[in-house]
């Protein structure tokens, strides 16, 4: 009876091992060779596009990446240093401005990882590979989407340290009124 | 005489052996060494990302914002109504350039965009 319960377990868990193999199959795009022959013939002009996107990412991340550090260097930490030598509390100011520069962290993060498949990207010959660039295509705008998420991120850590800022002067209106009476 | 005397120190050493050749050698090993770790700190400390007189990138070098347009908010002096207005104002002119625009979309990466996608697949 032991002998075949064990044997009946070990068949259930052989064929549900099994079972889940094909479900696990259509869960992955079957490429056709159609699409493969399109990706051959479309290979020059995706890898020029590719090649015009990268260049204008280096771009814009030089930019951006100068003018959010801006905002935290030039802005942000001013007025929290001003507001703190003038003894005013500055805790929840700080906090938010912890929170953008580890945004601001991400961000730089999520570019490197993102330009370094960019790069392994435009390396590939895609009408000796298509499949291998397809794939590498579909890595790229998973690492492109985290760069847009760190970006949104941080214009919301923006737009919350403006409110912070509306809170401040809204709680501080008295003293804020009585220094420029002085 | 100090030829004689170098020689006559090494006199059954092969050429490869000599102390000037493995002086040489253990030089140009060191300079590749250091020349390979200043070039993965390069890599990996972002400042590749950043360096846009890489090969490729000289048509975008003219185009980067100088970084002294920014303007900055002073860090001392007195806090009244008035510098909080001043701030708000400085950071909404400041902000303004950099949300206005949509960076790093991923649709411009989408199969179709690229004219790969799948015949007769709408994606």
């Amino acid at each position: 009876m032991k002998k075949l319960i064990i044997s009946l377990s070990i068949m259930i868990i052989t064929v549900g091992i099994f079972a889940s193999l094909p479900a696990r199959a259509q869960d992955t795009d079957v490429m056709t060779d159609e699409h493969i022959a399109r990706i051959k013939s479309n290979c020059a002009s995706a890898l020029a596009t590719l090649g015009q996107i990268r260049t204008n990412d280096a771009l814009v991340y030089v930019n951006r990446n100068q003018s959010y550090f801006s905002i935290s260097d030039k802005l942000i930490a001013r007025l929290n240093s001003r507001l703190a030598l003038n003894r005013f509390d500055t805790t929840p100011l700080a906090k938010i401005a912890t929170e953008y520069n580890g945004a601001l962290t991400d961000f730089r993060t999520a570019y490197n990882d993102y330009s370094r498949v960019m790069t392994d990207l435009v390396k590939i010959d895609c009408s000796r590979q298509p499949v291998g660039f397809y794939d590498k295509v579909g890595e790229a705008r998973e690492m492109r989407q985290d760069v847009y998420d760190a970006i949104k991120k941080l214009h919301t850590i923006i737009d919350q340290y403006r409110q912070a800022v509306d809170t401040f002067k809204q709680q501080h209106l008295t003293k804020l009124k009585a220094n420029t009476n002085e | 005489m100090s030829e004689d005397h170098s020689l006559a120190s090494e006199p059954n050493k092969a050429w490869y052996q000599t102390r000037i050749v493995l002086f040489i050698g253990g030089s140009i090993g060191v300079a590749i060494l250091l020349v390979l770790v200043s070039m993965a700190l390069y890599v990996s400390s972002g400042a590749a990302q950043l360096d846009l007189s890489r090969p490729g990138y000289q048509s975008v070098q003219n185009k980067v914002d100088p970084s002294d347009k920014f303007k900055s908010f002073p860090a001392s002096g007195t806090v009244n109504e008035a510098t909080i207005d001043q701030f708000q104002k400085l950071y909404q002119d400041q902000v303004n350039k950099v949300t206005a625009t949509d960076a790093f979309n991923p649709d411009v990466l989408s199969n179709q965009a690229l004219g790969i996608d799948a015949p007769g697949a709408d994606q």
